[in-house]
C-alpha cells in the first residue's frame, strides 16, 4: 500500500506542476503581454481555464494532506522551516483565485477590473516563484533541523532555508516552466490567426527556463550543492534531462502542424522528466538539509494509517479521474462543435 | 502579543471567516437547484434569472471558501505543527475524504457554471445536486476532524506515544455525529435566513418584488425548517458533551459548584473571580434535566476540575446564551413563516419583511458563537486530555505579523465579496424580462 499512496503522492505532485502549472503560467503570460494581447490572452483564459482551474488547484491540497497523514515528520520539517514562503504562496492563492473569479463575475465592468487583473496577474507570477523556492529551499542544504530552534537566529531557522541564491533560482525556473507549459496550452486554444503570440511566448519561455536551469546547475555545481552534485552524478537524471530537451524537437514539429493534443502531451513529457530526474536522483532523500538528507521514507505512518490511505485514494480516484477527464474532455469538445457552427469565432 | 496568542487568534479569525464562506457555498447549491427544478418544470422566466443570479453567489462563495479552506488546510500545520506531527495520521481519513469530496464539488461546479446550453438539460441540473450534496459531505467530513479533538479515539496512548492507530474508529469517534448533525442543521438555518433577509429588504423596497418573493420563499423554507429541527439536536449535543467533556457543559452554564439538581441560568454577568453569575434567570433543577434526563441529577461544576484544566467561562458562557437565544428566536420564525403561508395577507406587510431583514445576520451569528463555545470550550486542550495547545504551537516566533497581515487580507476580502454581492442584485434588479 506504500506503493499506492507513493504514486499518488508522485502523481498528484505532477498534476499540479502541469495542471496547475500551466493555470500560473497563463497570468504570467497574460502579464508579459502588450495591452492589445492581454485583453485577447485573458478572453483564452477565461474560455480555456474556466471550467477546469478549480479542479486544477485542488492536487496541491491533496498533495498536502497524502504528506501530513503518510509522512508527518517529513510535513513537519516543511511547515516550520518554510513557513514564510508557505504563507505568502497562501496568500498568493488566495488573491489569485478571488481575482479571477472577480473579473469574471463581477456584474458591472468597469474600472475595477483594472485591480482585478492586476491582482491576478501579479499573484501568478509571485506564486510559483515561491512555489519553486519551496522546492529549492527543500533541496537547498539551507535547512538546519536541531532540536532546540531558539539557539539559531531567527534568520538562520526560517528564512535562508528559502531565502538563498539557489532556492531563488529554483523559483524562476519553475514560474518560467509555467509560462512554458501555459503558451504551448494556449497555442492550441487561441482565436485563429492570434497563434503566433503563444508560440512567440512559448519560444522565450523554453529559452528562459534553458537559462535558468542551466544557472541554477552551474551555481549549484560552483558552491558543491550536494544536490547538484549527485544529480550529475546519476546517469539515469542526465539521461532523462537530455530526452526532454530532444523533447523539443517533436514539440515544435507538432506545433508547427497544428497538432495541439499531441503538443501538449510532449510538453507534459518534457516537465515528467525534470521531475522525474529531480527525483530519481534523490529520492528517497527528498529533504537536504545542511549537515545530512531526510529520507521522505524515514518515520512513515504505521501501517494501518498507510493502508486506510491507500484504499481511500483508490477510491477517490476512481470517482474523480473520470470525471476530471470527463470535464477536460466535454469542453474541449463543446469548443470544437462551437467553432463548426460559428466557423466566425 | 504571545506568540500561542497570536496563533490562536489567526486561527480562530481564519475559520470565523472560512465557516461563513463555506456554509453559503455549501447550502446556496441547493437553493440554486431547487430554482432550476421550478424553471424546468414551470417554464416561469423568473426562475430562470434566479438561478443564474445564484449560480453567480455560488461561484464567488465556492471559491472563497475553496481559497480560505485551503489556507486553513495549510495553517493547520503552520500554526500547530506538533499537533499535527502525532494527530495528522490519525486523522487524516476525514481529510483525505474531504479532498476527494471537495475535487468532486469542482468538477461538478466546473459542468454547472459552463453547461447552460450545452449539456443534456437534465444532466446538467443533476450536476448542480452534486455541488450540494458533496459539498455537504465535505463540511461533515471536516467536522468528524474537529470532532476528533473533542472526543480523542481510534489510538492508545502509551508514555507519550499513540499507538495503535485505527484511522477508522479515529473518524467515527463518538462526538462526529452530534456535531455534524448540529453543523449541518446550523449551515441551512444561517444560510436560509442570511440569503431569505437579503431578498426580503428587495422586497420590502418594492424591487421585482415577484422575483424576490420567489427567491425568499425558497431560502427560508430550507432555513425554517432547519431552525426547527435545531432544537432536537442541541439536546442530543447537551447530553452528549454533558457525558464526555463535563467540563465545557459547566462552563457553558457558568456552573461552578458540583450539585444535585441544578438550575439552569439564562442570561447573566458572569464574575470569573468571585465565581458568581449575576442578573441571570435560574431554572431549578433544569440543567440536571436536560444534561441528564433528571430533574435531580448530579452536575459537576467547574471547581471539580483543576484550574488549569478549565476553558475561559465568561467567553463560553456569553456565546452559548447567544447561540441558544438565537436559536430560539430563529424557531419561532420558522414557525411564523409556515403560519404565513396560510394567511396570504401578511406578505403584502412591510412589517412581515422587515421582520425577516431584521433576521439576516442572526444565524451567522448563532453559528460563530457555537463555534466559540466547541473551541474555547475545548481549551486548554488541542486533543482532549492529551495534547496542550500551547505544546502544539510552531517555534517560529512573530505569528503576530502573519496574524495582522491575515486581518487585513480578509477583512479585505470580505469587503470586496459584499461589494460585489451588492452589485449583483443591482444589475438583477435593473434588468426586466
Amino acid at each position: 500500500m506504500l506503493y499506492v499512496v507513493l504514486f499518488f503522492l508522485i502523481f498528484s505532485l505532477y498534476l499540479y506542476v502541469v495542471l496547475g502549472g500551466a493555470d500560473y503560467g497563463a497570468g504570467i503570460v497574460e502579464l508579459f503581454s502588450s495591452e492589445e494581447n492581454q485583453k485577447i490572452t485573458k478572453k483564452t483564459i477565461y474560455r480555456v481555464m474556466g471550467p477546469v482551474w478549480e479542479a486544477n488547484h485542488i492536487w496541491i491540497i491533496i498533495l498536502i494532506v497524502i504528506l501530513w497523514i503518510a509522512f508527518p515528520v517529513y510535513y513537519n520539517i516543511l511547515v516550520v522551516n518554510l513557513h514564510i514562503p508557505l504563507t505568502i504562496i497562501l496568500l498568493g492563492v488566495t488573491l489569485r483565485g478571488v481575482a479571477f473569479v472577480f473579473r469574471h463575475y463581477d456584474a458591472v465592468i468597469d474600472n475595477s477590473q483594472k485591480l482585478y487583473d492586476a491582482m491576478f496577474k501579479i499573484s501568478s507570477l509571485i506564486t510559483p516563484i515561491f512555489l519553486g523556492m519551496v522546492f529549492g529551499g527543500l533541496i537547498s542544504g539551507e535547512i538546519k533541523l536541531i532540536e532546540d530552534v531558539s539557539t539559531l537566529t531567527f534568520y538562520e531557522a526560517f528564512v535562508r532555508p528559502w531565502c538563498n541564491v539557489f532556492s531563488i533560482l529554483v523559483g524562476l525556473f519553475f514560474a518560467a516552466l509555467c509560462a512554458f507549459l501555459s503558451s504551448v496550452l494556449l497555442i492550441g486554444e487561441s482565436e485563429p490567426g492570434k497563434e503566433n503570440i503563444y508560440i512567440r511566448k512559448a519560444t522565450i519561455a523554453t529559452l528562459v527556463v534553458f537559462i535558468m536551469g542551466l544557472i541554477t546547475f552551474v551555481y549549484g555545481y560552483a558552491n558543491a550543492s550536494t544536490f547538484v552534485n549527485g544529480f550529475i552524478k546519476d546517469p539515469y537524471a542526465i539521461v532523462a534531462m537530455l530526452i526532454s530537451g530532444l523533447l523539443l524537437i517533436p514539440l515544435w514539429i507538432t506545433i508547427k502542424k497544428g497538432r495541439r493534443v499531441l503538443s501538449r502531451l510532449f510538453a507534459g513529457l518534457q516537465v515528467f522528466l525534470i521531475l522525474l530526474a529531480a527525483f530519481i536522483s534523490h529520492f528517497p532523500n527528498i529533504i537536504i538539509t545542511n549537515t545530512h538528507s531526510v529520507s521522505l521514507l524515514d518515520d512513515i505512518a504505521p501501517d494501518s494509517v498507510i493502508n486506510v490511505l491507500g484504499v481511500s485514494l483508490i477510491i477517490g480516484g476512481a470517482v474523480i479521474l473520470p470525471g476530471l477527464f470527463h470535464l477536460l474532455k466535454s469542453f474541449k469538445m463543446i469548443k470544437i462543435l462551437e467553432q463548426n457552427k460559428n466557423p466566425s469565432l | 502579543m504571545e506568540n500561542l496568542d497570536a496563533a490562536r487568534l489567526q486561527m480562530a479569525f481564519t475559520l470565523i471567516f472560512h465557516i461563513v464562506f463555506a456554509c453559503i457555498g455549501m447550502v446556496m447549491p441547493f437553493f440554486m437547484v431547487v430554482s432550476h427544478y421550478k424553471w424546468l418544470k414551470t417554464k416561469d422566466q423568473l426562475y430562470l434569472t434566479l438561478t443564474k443570479a445564484w449560480q453567480k453567489g455560488v461561484a464567488i462563495f465556492f471559491v472563497t471558501g475553496a481559497v480560505s479552506g485551503t489556507a486553513l488546510s495549510f495553517e493547520l500545520g503552520l500554526l500547530w505543527p506538533e499537533f499535527m506531527k502525532h494527530a495528522g495520521p490519525i486523522i487524516g481519513m476525514p481529510f483525505s475524504l474531504e479532498g476527494a469530496a471537495f475535487f468532486v464539488e469542482a468538477i461538478a461546479l466546473g459542468f454547472y457554471l459552463y453547461g447552460w446550453n450545452k449539456l443534456p438539460e437534465k444532466f446538467h441540473w443533476f450536476t448542480g445536486v452534486i455541488i450540494g450534496l458533496s459539498g455537504v459531505a465535505s463540511g461533515i467530513l471536516v467536522v468528524a476532524a474537529n470532532g476528533w479533538m473533542n472526543s480523542p479515539s481510534g489510538f492508545d496512548y502509551i508514555d507519550g506515544q499513540f499507538l495503535n492507530i485505527d484511522p477508522l474508529k479515529a473518524m467515527l469517534n463518538p462526538a462526529w455525529f452530534t456535531q455534524a448533525l448540529h453543523m449541518t442543521l446550523a449551515a441551512f438555518t444561517a444560510t436560509g435566513f442570511a440569503v431569505a433577509g437579503i431578498h426580503a429588504y428587495q422586497v420590502f423596497k418594492g424591487r421585482r418584488v415577484q422575483l424576490h418573493t420567489k427567491a425568499f420563499k425558497i431560502a427560508i423554507t430550507f432555513g425554517a425548517i432547519a431552525a426547527i429541527l435545531q432544537p432536537i439536536s442541541g439536546d442530543i449535543s447537551a447530553k452528549d458533551i454533558a457525558e464526555r467533556q463535563p467540563v465545557k457543559l459547566a462552563a457553558m452554564e457558568a456552573h461552578y459548584n458540583t450539585e444535585k439538581g441544578a438550575p439552569l441560568y439564562i442570561g447573566g454577568i458572569v464574575n470569573a473571580e468571585t465565581q458568581e453569575v449575576k442578573y441571570k434567570l435560574a431554572i431549578p433543577g433544569m440543567l440536571s434535566f436536560l444534561a441528564f434526563g433528571d430533574f435531580d441529577a448530579e452536575v459537576q461544576g467547574l471547581n471539580d476540575f483543576p484550574e488549569d484544566e478549565r476553558p475561559n467561562v465568561p467567553i463560553v458562557h456569553y456565546a452559548f446564551q447567544t447561540m441558544v437565544g438565537i436559536g430560539g428566536i430563529l424557531m419561532l420564525a420558522g414557525l411564523l413563516y409556515f403560519i404565513s403561508l396560510k394567511k396570504k395577507k401578511w406578505l403584502t406587510k412591510n412589517k412581515y419583511w422587515l421582520f425577516f431583514v431584521i433576521l439576516a445576520p442572526l444565524g451567522f451569528i448563532a453559528l460563530e458563537a457555537g463555534w466559540i463555545v466547541t473551541e474555547v470550550g475545548r481549551q486548554p486542550w488541542i486533543i482532549h486530555k492529551i495534547m496542550r495547545t500551547k505544546d502544539a504551537v510552531t517555534p517560529m516566533p512573530g505569528i503576530v505579523f502573519s496574524f495582522y497581515t491575515y486581518v487585513v487580507v480578509y477583512i479585505t476580502l470580505s469587503i470586496a465579496v459584499t461589494w460585489l454581492m451588492m452589485r449583483q442584485i443591482k444589475v438583477l434588479n435593473a434588468k426586466n424580462d
